[in-house]
């Protein structure tokens, strides 16, 4: 019976999700003012992490370098509301739109690759971009960064100040609902199945006739979309950019959220971004080396739990993602 | 003004060339390490930098510089002998997932430096301050002295892999491993040999770089850019490519550094990378499955 029970509950088209939704819709207003501020950031850094599931959950691309699409969106918004005084629309479809760019541009040079060259790419294309933002400080304003006076959400007759934190909260929400249903309609669809049978068995899906290095290219492209939208949104939170968010520790930290959560598996990340900043945003106040912590967490997840949370969950009461 | 620039040239190149013998040095022990276990180090920076800050404590604490690389070769080789054993033999031979592992013990030496030597970027004195005059140009003597020293060092490194039965079973491991073994070499001890070598060169590496420039915690990032371009373009776990490509890219970048900032200069190493890709898929000398 308890099993039958948890299935119900578990399975991501039954009762959690609606119920997570109307607890977040409710709690926008009633949330004292830090927590809801938490809150956004891990709404952010999940759609940052559902976009590394569809790369490296879904089409086995193992990635470390995505700050480069996240730096890229954040830099987007903020410069186009800087500079060329577009409203905020424009700016977040053209931010998310050089995301493709790049992801084009990078994809078409990086996904025929092999494993190993495919991740040191990746890196070093995110490392020398985050150099260059450091450097370029008449662009980017390097390690200070610069701040933007983000424009208002016009929305039909009327438009909406993101400084009143409500209206950036539902903001917010607004998107990672969104992403969510889209990348979740993108898996359920033949795409998603081709996507999986290529992780599966690369080999294979090229033998029944599919354009392996087409495919891999398209969930390369998608995942950097969404990265850049997440990228966006945390600039247009924190009004500001600076050469930081093209880190490479902005790289690591949705390969940590998708493993603690479990890859493959779309709200795997999203467990992984509330457990990580939870953990993080307490810890950090008294220990200043907390990446010590972290760092440990990446060395010992593969070895206690290569499935993640939900994927072993998933696996006990066999409900399939 | 014509032989001003040409002076500024001699001694960026004169530069491009010492690195491109450091880097080579520090991309030697990243290529080795792939080509054994396929084992990409993300840490390697790190154990650069500890050689860095190690050869500085050495410097504090013995009032000789020298005595303070020697000591940071050999803790950073120990230290790698740790590491492998400790956090990478479970994961040995799956790229991915010693990535991951990799980036978990940079965050870790990061924030032990950062805690013990602190974050303030630290000068050392010239352990060597003569300069030097050719072609007119003045050039600091133990920057040469560095580029001698890693010659000799990479020179050291060949003569063991072809002459000394160990270096013999390093080579038959990266071949094959499954026949090495077969053939009695023990494989698992040839691995951490191997990568408390490749430690020990990036460590190396670090401490004689210390004095020219300044050893910081987060030093060890923008070596290990540099060393993936040149580790990709001579292909993953081919030591001659490693090397060769070290001293194409770092002359190149030196030259470039007349016209442009060292980051910029970097672009330019990444489109000759990205190019050396669209040609050659696994880099010059690739051979690597």
């Amino acid at each position: 019976m308890s099993q039958r029970l948890m299935e119900v509950v578990l399975r991501p088209t039954s009762l959690i999700l609606p119920v997570i939704l109307v607890f977040l819709i409710v709690m926008g207003i009633l949330l004292p003012s830090s927590i809801r501020s938490l809150l956004m950031e891990i709404m952010i850094f999940s759609i940052y992490g559902m976009a590394y599931d569809i790369l490296f959950g879904f089409s086995n691309q193992f990635s470390y370098g995505q700050a480069l699409f996240f730096g890229v969106g954040a830099y987007g918004v903020l410069l186009l509301a800087l500079n060329l005084n577009a409203d905020l629309w424009t700016a977040m479809l053209v931010a998310v739109m050089l995301s493709l760019v790049f992801a084009f541009v990078l994809g078409i040079l990086a996904v025929r690759l092999s494993e190993a060259y495919f991740v040191i790419i990746s890196v070093i294309f995110n490392m020398v971009f985050y150099l260059l933002a450091l450097d370029w400080t008449w662009l980017t304003g390097g390690d200070d960064g610069l701040t933007f006076t983000v424009p208002p959400i016009p929305l039909g007759f009327a438009s909406y100040s993101v400084y009143d934190p409500i209206v950036n909260y539902y903001f917010i929400l607004f998107f990672v609902i969104a992403t969510y249903l889209i990348l979740k309609r993108i898996i359920d669809s033949p795409l998603g199945k081709i996507l999986v049978s290529i992780r599966e068995n690369e080999e294979r899906a090229e033998f029944l006739g599919y354009n392996v290095i087409r495919y891999k290219l398209i969930a390369y492209i998608i995942s950097a979309m969404f990265t850049g939208l997440s990228g966006t949104l945390y600039a247009i939170r924190t009004r500001y950019a600076s050469a930081d968010y093209f880190s490479l520790i902005m790289s690591a930290d949705p390969i940590i959220w998708t493993l603690i959560g479990g890859a493959g598996t779309l709200i795997g990340p999203i467990v992984g971004v509330v457990i990580l900043r939870i953990l993080t945003y307490y810890i950090s106040v008294w220990w200043r080396n907390y990446f010590i912590l972290i760092g440990g967490l990446m060395i010992l997840v593969l070895r206690v739990s290569p499935k993640g949370i939900v994927g072993y969950i998933a696996s006990k009461i066999g409900v399939k993602f | 003004m014509l032989s001003e620039l040409l002076m500024r040239m001699i001694f960026s190149l004169t530069n491009g060339i010492v690195w491109a013998l450091v880097i080579a040095l520090i991309a030697l022990g990243l290529s080795f390490i792939f080509g054994l276990m396929e084992i990409i180090n993300v840490a390697h920076g790190e154990l650069y930098m500890i050689g860095a800050v190690l050869s500085w404590y050495g410097l504090v604490w013995f009032g000789n510089f020298w005595l303070g690389v020697i000591m940071a070769s050999l803790i950073v080789g120990i230290l790698g002998i740790v590491l492998e054993r400790a956090t990478l033999r479970p994961v040995e031979g799956r790229p991915a997932h010693t990535v991951i592992v990799t980036i978990g013990l940079s965050y870790i030496l990061q924030q032990i430096v950062l805690a013990t030597f602190g974050g303030w970027p630290q000068k050392m004195p010239d352990p060597l301050p003569v300069t030097v005059q050719f072609l007119n140009v003045k050039y600091p003597g133990y920057r040469l002295l560095v580029a001698g020293l890693s010659a000799f060092a990479l020179i050291g490194v060949w003569l063991f892999l072809h002459r000394t039965s160990l270096g013999l079973w390093i080579r038959a491991a990266m071949q094959d491993k499954e026949m090495a073994s077969a053939m009695g070499i023990p494989v698992s001890r040839v691995y951490m040999i191997t990568f408390s070598i490749g430690a020990m060169l990036a460590a190396l590496g670090g401490a004689l770089a210390a004095p020219v420039v300044q050893v910081f915690y987060l030093m060890g990032l923008d070596i290990l850019s540099v060393s993936f371009i040149v580790v990709i373009i001579g292909g993953l776990g081919s030591l001659k490519g490693t090397f060769v490509a070290s001293l194409i890219i770092n002359p190149l970048e030196g030259i470039m550094i007349i016209l442009l900032t060292p980051t910029e200069a970097r672009i330019v190493s990444l489109i000759a990378m990205a190019a050396v890709l669209l040609v050659r898929p696994k880099g010059l000398f690739g051979v690597i499955k």
